[in-house]
């Protein structure tokens, strides 16, 4: 989820969603330190990989895990990535190889079979549709062809098989544009119900070939985040998201074009090898 | 002893990129195992295709990603992918390795990234989970683990397993229905190397680092270790090692300044 996205979500006051995905962490941390998720289907949160750990949101997921207030459904990052791939096929589920075995596949909503053609078992991952998905991309035309530049995660599964799909992009190009390179096009126009143009949408993280994640806000973040109390956690909220009207305020609380400029550099590694 | 200054994060990093054989292609998780991946690729093995799960395959060697979607994966990469289409090729048996970390692990090499605590929803503490350990390690053919080596790591039994190693040990893979012929290869931790004897599918102490004694290692696992009939000291880090490590690898510390407080 784009963070222009999140925050929004945030300062219209949505709660008791369920989250689905792989890996999610800060764009889902913004969601549980906030306490608006009751059901995740998830294979990796509560992390910001090397940053450190979230503990005032762990502390409110262990709680409520207890009290039955939070429902979690155990899966990995490629269970995740084939139940939105069945979705988007237009199936039912999807036999794959991996989580047999484990104590995940017993808290998931997996099954296992033997496959009727070679004998072999094999774990069938129930297809999963989402009711909205949000997705940041480099460029898109109004009527919502999409181009992604880079590696493409999970977005073109995710685009396909969520009941509403928004797209936040960098820019709002001519169809001309697009029609020059139409193999950049991951997600076609049909799949789209809204456009909105956020430049910098995906700001503190990164947009490949366009600006680094900056990692001293990201830092300053993991620091409020590891504050078990919360109050660190408000006073970031307070400055970054419920204090700025929109995502153009936040990013020039954030030092705005010059940041982004820098980042863009570090993007390139430029004067780096 | 050399005069050479490092710590253990400095170290394991070191030591286990020695292991990475080039030409083989290694999916490598967030953190040390990046690190070792990126020194390998740096020193000795030029040709070591990295696959991340986000869809990033063989970047140019750069800093170190701090994500697995960070667009460092796919800086200069030879191939942009997606994270279906990245685990869809492990899946398939391209990866040699996979290279992971874990809470906790056991004499088979199983991975705990989960929880700890013996109720699942009473957790004393909940983890992040698999994110994509748990295809790493079902389908690359060998997987190496580095950890933290005391009591509540290396466990006899796990709270939870995320990730396979050989389950309940001989056959238990191909039983549950995982591929065959594949599984957890050598553990680093900061104390040893270990690996797995190939027909109880145990663990085994393999070598030490220096200074560290086989009563160590022992006093620090929760279950009974196999040993090797010779086990070795590895070599500490070489001042290249250190020197690619931290003016090349990870120049902004982000990982490598994880190992300095414990330092003395």
């Amino acid at each position: 989820m784009p963070i222009a996205f999140v925050h929004e979500v945030l300062r219209q006051g949505f709660r008791n969603l369920g989250m689905a995905s792989g890996t999610r962490n800060l764009d889902g941390d913004f969601l549980l330190d906030n306490d608006r998720i009751v059901k995740l289907d998830i294979g990796y949160i509560l992390g910001l990989e090397m940053l450190g750990i979230p503990l005032y949101a762990r502390t409110l997921v262990q709680n409520k895990l207890k009290t039955g207030e939070l429902k979690i459904s155990e899966w990995t990052n490629g269970t995740m990535a084939w139940r939105h791939k069945a979705a988007a096929m237009g199936l039912p589920f999807l036999p794959v190889r991996s989580l047999a075995g484990t104590d995940s596949f017993k808290y998931s909503a997996a099954k296992q079979i033997e496959c009727p053609f070679t004998g072999i078992k094999v774990v069938l991952v129930p297809a999963i549709f989402c009711d909205t998905c949000c997705i940041h991309v480099h460029r898109a035309d109004k009527y919502g062809n999409c181009q992604i530049d880079g590696m493409l995660n999970e977005d073109y599964d995710k685009a396909r098989s969520a009941k509403n799909l928004i797209i936040t992009t960098e820019k709002i190009v001519d169809t001309k544009e697009i029609r020059k390179d139409g193999s950049k096009t991951v997600i076609p126009q049909f799949y789209v119900d809204a456009v909105v143009e956020v430049p910098n949408g995906a700001y503190p993280t990164n947009m490949p070939g366009l600006y680094y994640l900056d990692l001293d806000h990201l830092k300053a973040y993991a620091k409020a985040a590891g504050d078990r109390s919360g109050e660190s956690l408000k006073k970031y909220y307070n400055d970054y998201v419920f204090g700025t009207k929109d995502f153009k305020e936040f990013m020039k609380k954030c030092g705005g074009k010059k940041r982004i400029e820098e980042l863009r550099k570090i993007e390139h590694m430029e004067g780096r090898k | 002893m050399s005069k050479l200054k490092y710590n253990h994060i400095e170290f394991m990093a070191s030591i286990a990129s020695r292991y990475l054989e080039d030409g083989k292609v290694v999916f490598a998780g967030t953190g040390i195992p990046m690190l070792a991946a990126a020194l390998a690729k740096r020193i000795h093995s030029p040709n070591l295709v990295l696959i991340f799960e986000a869809g990033g395959v063989a970047p140019e060697a750069s800093m170190l990603p701090l994500s697995v979607a960070d667009s460092r994966t796919t800086y200069h990469a030879t191939y942009c992918a997606s994270m279906p289409a990245a685990f869809e090729m492990l899946q398939q048996g391209i990866a040699s390795y996979a290279f992971l970390g874990g809470a906790q692990i056991d004499k088979y090499g199983n991975l705990n990234s989960t929880l700890i605590g013996d109720d699942y929803y009473h957790p004393k503490t909940r983890l992040p989970g698999s994110g994509g350990a748990n295809e790493a390690a079902s389908f690359a053919w060998q997987t190496f683990i580095i950890m933290n080596h005391n009591r509540n790591r290396f466990v006899e039994k796990p709270y939870y397993i995320t990730t396979p190693g050989y389950l309940d040990g001989p056959g238990g893979r191909e039983r549950a229905g995982l591929a065959p012929d594949a599984g957890p290869y050598m553990v680093f931790t900061e104390l040893c190397v270990l690996d797995f004897e190939p027909l109880s599918k145990r663990m085994r102490l393999k070598s030490l680092l220096p200074g560290v004694t086989v009563e160590k290692v022992i006093q620090e696992t929760g279950f009974e270790l196999l040993f090797h009939e010779n086990i070795t000291t590895e070599k500490e880090p070489t001042e290249e090692e250190l020197r690619v490590l931290r003016e090349e690898v990870d120049p902004w510390r982000v990982v490598l300044s994880r190992g300095d407080a414990k330092e003395e």
